[in-house]
């Protein structure tokens, strides 16, 4: 039989001939559609959660897990973006520590702002994708590119010392193919007996043939000024402008232990009406010691640090004073949870005359902060030594801080002070006393990286 | 003929406006009564959605923070309030979601859901003990979920990841004040009421 020959089909066919019956066909079509369409829109947008209420199977979290990620493996890390190559090796093995570890993202979330510390980037982002294989997953750093200037800028340091008054340091920097070009400017009333006002320009190249070798030329210009009390101590011994040239190397002799070398050439014009320009030319070396431990993710951090450093003028370099200048100084630090602990010590000798900028000084910002360098010593010393303990919970710190400055062994005496202040991040604001002084006129002092 | 044609065409409009009707209806907050407990569902709130979604696909977990108020009698008094914060995360090789209830103990979990599932059954956790409330009062709901925002990080215009031994760094403080200002929190909002308790009762009948 065939199957077009049904009975059905010429009455369709018949049926698609008459305009009438066609019409209220194509009007059934029309309102089922419309209701369809209604009801789908009903459904849809209407729908009840119960009626696709969750199906809850086994679940795949753990007590106390929040993250269900967190039980896949860190198959691999990466850094990406604008100056990846500046990331230090310290931090690059605490990126690679986390692989083959269970995905943590709060850590990773830790560990992009250490790279964004580190490197100045204005952003880091982790990205976590599949990994090459189940239940693995890739992580990646994305440093998106910055308003690049080319140049880095920095406000390195500002302070203001009750008994000093203001000083500040700026610089800018540019790095153009593994060369290292700062310039800055600077007035210091802290590091040194006077107030020294001026600019610096240096050149640092870290790679010279190896890793281990850097080498860096450092030039500078300061106007000094001086204080009453250094001036009515001995004024034939201050001069009006100091220029710096230092061409100094480090080498690293083995990991954490490093050493610095060169020669420092000073030339300083002496205040004296009709005193010449005298020159300081020195062989200077510095061994370092610096090692951490922990890191800035961990509860419990340590760091030590620790230099010796000698400097010598002499007649062979043309130097018109010859002395030789030893120092040694050490800081631990400990830091767990919300506690820190630092431990200081500085001690140092002179053997011969020094110029005063050469010449040991405490009673600033750092040291003996409970006391004025110009009521101790105005003319600093050729003997020091000192010690402090600083202890800072969360932001209030408190502090102890002992030494002597002299010269001759009778003129020694152990001066003490303590302090209370604040401490955020590089930030510091301090009021110290001096202890046994027969006075208790506190210094106060406040600022950033000093 | 004219008159089958017009019964027609009514017909056509009670069906789109009943559509209509219950659609916009889901619009808003749904309150059921089950024994004394009021349970809620908002099929039209997605919260699962725009850059929580995104952080979500990142493998990050995110808090959600829900909050209903019950008022009963009048719009000053409130009779009860529920709130709770659920984490939820997304299984990136499984590409299902789980949640965790952080107020109830002990915490209750679900897995392997998809997002309108994972929605549900945060608003079915958020369900409220009405014993005490008149069948004949009127109350109002108000519902409110707010996304935990993405957190900033030790940042800050002078925070320390911009500040190192070198100093302050100008160019990141640059980048810091070149920001567009930070988009508002995922926040999203529902109201329900008046309705009366016997109303929720006779219509579940």
């Amino acid at each position: 039989m065939n199957p077009f020959h049904t009975p059905h089909t010429p009455k369709l066919i018949k049926t698609r001939c008459n305009p009438l019956a066609l019409r209220v066909r194509l009007g059934k079509i029309v309102m089922k559609t419309l209701f369809l369409v209604s009801l789908c829109c009903a459904l849809v947008w209407g729908q009840n959660p119960n009626d696709t209420a969750p199906q809850v199977q086994a679940t795949a979290l753990t007590e106390g897990q929040l993250n269900v990620n967190s039980r896949y493996t860190i198959e691999s890390v990466q850094v990406i973006g604008w100056r990846e190559k500046k990331i230090s090796t310290h931090l690059r093995s605490a990126l690679n520590q986390i692989v083959g570890e269970k995905l943590d993202h709060p850590h990773l979330d830790l560990l992009a702002q250490e790279i964004k510390k580190e490197i100045h980037a204005a952003n880091v982002q982790v990205k976590v994708v599949r990994g090459s294989i189940p239940d693995q997953v890739a992580v990646t750093f994305e440093i998106p590119p910055s308003h690049e200037l080319g140049v880095d800028l920095n406000v390195a340091r500002f302070l203001y010392h009750s008994a000093e008054g203001w000083s500040a340091e700026g610089n800018a920097g540019t790095r153009i193919k593994g060369n290292n070009f700062t310039f800055g400017m600077v007035s210091d009333s802290d590091a040194a007996l006077e107030r020294f006002a001026g600019v610096r320009a240096g050149f640092e190249r870290s790679n010279v043939g190896t890793d281990r070798l850097s080498v860096r030329f450092g030039f500078a210009a300061y106007h000094d000024q001086w204080n009453d009390a250094t001036l009515q101590a001995d004024a034939a011994d201050t001069y009006r402008t100091r220029y710096i040239f230092e061409p100094q190397a480090t080498f690293v002799l083995a990991e954490p232990l490093a050493l610095d070398f060169g020669v420092r050439v000073s030339r300083y014009r002496l205040a004296a009406p009709l005193a010449n320009t005298e020159s300081s030319n020195a062989v200077v070396s510095t061994l370092r010691y610096h090692q951490r431990w922990g890191s800035d993710l961990k509860d419990v951090q340590q760091e030590g640090n620790a230099n010796y450093s000698v400097t010598v003028a002499t007649h062979v370099l043309a130097s018109d004073p010859t002395y030789a200048r030893h120092s040694v100084s050490a800081l631990y630090r400990l830091k767990h949870a919300h506690n820190l602990l630092e431990l200081s010590f500085l001690g140092g000798k002179i053997a011969g005359i020094a110029p005063l900028f050469d010449r040991f000084v405490l009673g600033n910002a750092t040291t003996l902060r409970g006391w004025s360098k110009y009521a101790l010593d105005p003319l600093g010393g050729s003997h020091v030594v000192h010690g402090s303990i600083n202890y800072a919970y969360r932001r209030v710190q408190a502090f102890y801080d002992t030494g002597a400055v002299w010269d001759k062994p009778s003129q020694k005496q152990q001066k003490q002070s303590v302090g209370v202040g604040f401490k955020a991040s590089a930030f510091q604001l301090a009021v110290a006393f001096p202890v046994g002084a027969g006075h208790t006129e506190p210094i106060f002092y406040g600022g950033m990286n000093f | 003929m004219a008159s089958l044609r017009l019964i027609r065409s009514w017909w056509v409009i009670l069906a789109f406006v009943s559509g209509f009707a219950l659609a916009m209806l889901a619009e808003d907050l749904i309150l059921d009564s089950h024994d004394n407990r009021i349970e809620f569902s908002a099929p039209r709130i997605h919260f699962l959605s725009g850059k929580p979604l995104d952080r979500l696909r990142n493998a990050a977990e995110v808090p959600f923070d829900f909050s209903i108020t019950l008022w009963s009698g009048t719009k000053n008094h409130i009779f009860r309030r529920s709130v709770d914060r659920f984490v939820v995360s997304y299984d990136i090789w499984e590409e299902t979601f789980s949640v965790v209830s952080k107020v109830q103990q002990p915490g209750k979990s679900a897995s392997h859901l998809k997002a309108p599932a994972t929605e549900a059954w945060c608003l079915e956790q958020m369900s409220m003990d009405v014993t005490g409330l008149s069948a004949t009062e009127p109350l109002w709901a108000h519902l409110d979920i707010r996304a935990e925002d993405e957190g900033r990080g030790p940042g800050g215009l002078f925070g320390k990841g911009n500040i190192s031994e070198s100093g302050i760094s100008l160019n990141s403080l640059i980048e810091i004040l070149s920001r567009p200002p930070p988009s508002p929190q995922a926040h999203w909002q529902l109201d329900a009421g008046p309705l009366k308790l016997e109303d929720l009762r006779n219509h579940r009948r």
